[in-house]
């Protein structure tokens, strides 16, 4: 099969839900320009911004963070060490080679020396692992940026990601969860960090075949916390229904996406990339104190934590409350343990 | 000796070995794996669905679905 837009060399690649396949060099134009489009359709930021890039080892973010710097961003790796035998260590290993290649240091948490490792707190809380650790990476994703005076959280979730999460969202009606689901979360005056999604548009494939092409060595197994996690379930049944019915997947989420899609409607529709800080900022919390956010709550004005003085929505933030549910698990762990 | 194509798929940690020739897309199929979740990979090549693998090659099914 020939390259269909060169027509000359051989095709590496094909795309059924784009009716196309593409040699090495016309994928790579191809898919930097899917992800280009996608900033600019809904100016998820713009060239002055600085953009924190959390990268995990895998083929999504580390992708996302090779083609924003070839597209000439400002740009650091944030890396979270999970706490996670042996898959946290090659992850981070990936993330330290692929760096080292583009002459960066990632920034680096590490979830064992923040006193919250994801296995522990989990069973601590008896919550399930991605759940405890969607708020704890959400929570150091804005606090490192904030602190790093960044003015991005660029995410590698991918069109697959997305759409599976919109299924999942969709068949148990959690009308705020899709008011909220959006490629791009607007920050607000400093301490809200703006988030985006810039591979949107791009599919787990295309991320995969970009990466193996452009010789990046990202983790291929998968997270031992996530087996049984409900999001493959949903992306299962895509796939299936994308085989039979190519290009399924993006008219499903350009949909979802449209602005008069009545489910869009609600406090967090999109703001506009270059929006200045939201008016309804919250005088209460001190910029200084502040340098994260419970973002899982993000809707409306944002108060101080009464823990720890950052931005949430609730009392205390869901981070903060998280700590307490482990700190008392430890303690009746230990008196258990000393009678 | 029988020269056949080996199908390797290292996250599952199998290998099959299958007469060929055979399109990618029929190699996927005799594997039970969907091309919607995976890249097939000869060496440092990457293979469209419709190629023609020859007995005696080996190819890489590379799953791409990442979760949680």
């Amino acid at each position: 099969m020939k390259c269909k837009r060169c027509r000359r060399a051989e095709a590496a690649v094909d795309l059924p839900s784009h009716h196309a396949a593409f040699c090495p060099d016309c994928f790579f134009l191809f898919f930097r320009r899917q992800v280009t489009e996608g900033i600019r359709k809904l100016r998820l930021f713009a060239p002055e911004d600085r953009i924190l890039v959390c990268v995990s080892g895998g083929k999504d973010s580390l992708v996302l963070w090779d083609v924003l710097m070839d597209e000439g961003y400002e740009t650091e790796g944030l890396y979270i060490d999970l706490g996670i035998d042996g898959y946290s260590d090659r992850s981070k290993e990936k993330v330290f080679a692929y760096a080292a290649t583009r002459g960066k240091t990632p920034i680096v948490v590490e979830l064992a020396k923040e006193g919250i490792p994801i296995p522990e707190a989990a069973r601590c809380v008896r919550m399930q692992e991605c759940s405890v650790c969607g708020t704890v990476k959400r929570y150091f994703f804005n606090r490192v940026a904030a602190e790093g005076k960044f003015t991005v959280v660029a995410t590698g979730h991918n069109l697959d990601d997305e759409t599976a999460r919109l299924l999942g969202n969709l068949l148990h009606w959690q009308r705020d969860h899709l008011a909220r689901q959006h490629p791009l979360l607007p920050g607000a005056g400093g301490v809200l960090v703006r988030k985006v999604k810039p591979l949107w548009r791009v599919s787990e494939v295309e991320t995969a075949a970009y990466g193996f092409l452009k010789g990046i060595d990202y983790v291929t197994e998968e997270c031992p916390m996530s087996e049984d996690a409900t999001s493959l379930v949903y992306k299962e049944a895509l796939s299936r229904i994308e085989d039979r019915m190519p290009g399924t997947r993006i008219v499903f989420y350009q949909g979802f996406l449209d602005p008069s899609n009545p489910l869009r409607e609600g406090p967090k529709a999109a703001a506009p990339a270059d929006a200045a800080p939201m008016p309804e900022d919250p005088p209460v919390v001190d910029p200084l104190r502040v340098t994260h956010v419970d973002a899982e709550e993000d809707m409306g004005t944002p108060r101080a934590c009464a823990a720890c003085g950052a931005p949430t929505y609730a009392e205390t933030c869901s981070f903060c409350r998280l700590k307490e549910r482990v700190r008392k698990a430890r303690e009746l762990r230990a008196t258990k343990v000393s009678r | 000796m029988l020269r056949m194509i080996t199908v390797r798929l290292p996250q599952k940690k199998l290998e099959l070995e299958v007469p060929g020739p055979r399109r990618v897309m029929d190699l996927l199929a005799e594997a039970g794996v969907r091309p919607t979740t995976v890249i097939v990979t000869r060496g440092r090549n990457l293979l469209t669905k419709d190629h023609r693998v020859e007995d005696g090659e080996t190819i890489d099914v590379i799953s791409v679905v990442s979760g949680g």
